[in-house]
């Protein structure tokens, strides 16, 4: 989660939000949510867990997100 | 009941301390999604609302304000963190309790320094972005 916040204190095109699972079931439905941290960019799930900052850096900035 | 006790109390206010700019918390109220059966015993606004206001008594440079619906929210109860007031994008959605409570006390840690401390490659990388994203990480509190 530290990692996203990050990203968006360093970057002004980032936006980043934790968003509590249990509290939005439908949300959390519609992205697939069964192990936590799930991490989703642009509305599409991407990942679950925590990884490195470098592979963070990979994920989000992959020409997928162009 | 106070949201921490004396010897997490000690550990936030530290952490606070190392603050190097002000802090903004905007709490946001709105209607809230019916979560699973059985919770409705907290009231997660108000809860939140006590979180932050607990949080801000713990440093001068946190302060915290209550809005009903403003914009730039998509859910509630929710929490912008604002660096020197400005909204960077920062959201809580929900209410912080347990391990993520954690998350946003290192959240505000982060928005309180001038510098990132993120890697400089990765500074330099995040410079080069030129379209918009959106990170959303769902968490649980345990």
């Amino acid at each position: 989660m530290l990692l996203a916040y990050k990203t968006a204190l360093a970057s002004p095109r980032i936006r980043a939000s934790a968003i509590e699972a249990t509290e939005f079931p439908t949300l959390a439905d519609a992205m697939d949510v069964w192990a936590v941290p799930r991490v989703v960019v642009n509305g599409v799930p991407q990942w679950d867990g925590a990884v490195p900052e470098r592979v963070f850096l990979d994920r989000i900035l992959a020409p997928a997100f162009e | 009941m106070p949201i921490f006790g004396t010897e997490e109390e000690e550990k936030v206010r530290e952490l606070l301390d190392a603050l190097e700019r002000p802090v903004e918390l905007l709490v946001a109220h709105g209607p809230e999604e019916m979560p699973l059966a059985g919770a409705r015993d907290v009231d997660f606004g108000d809860e939140t609302q006590r979180i932050v206001e607990e949080l801000a008594a713990l440093s001068d440079r946190v302060t915290y304000r209550v809005e009903t619906e403003p914009e730039g929210f998509e859910r509630y109860p929710a929490i912008a963190v604002l660096p020197d007031g400005v909204d960077v994008g920062i959201r809580y959605y929900g209410l912080p309790w347990g391990y993520e409570l954690g998350s946003l006390i290192l959240g505000v840690v982060e928005a309180g320094k001038r510098e990132s401390t993120l890697r400089p490659e990765s500074i330099e990388r995040l410079a080069t972005l030129q379209h918009d994203l959106s990170i959303d990480v769902f968490v649980t509190p345990t």
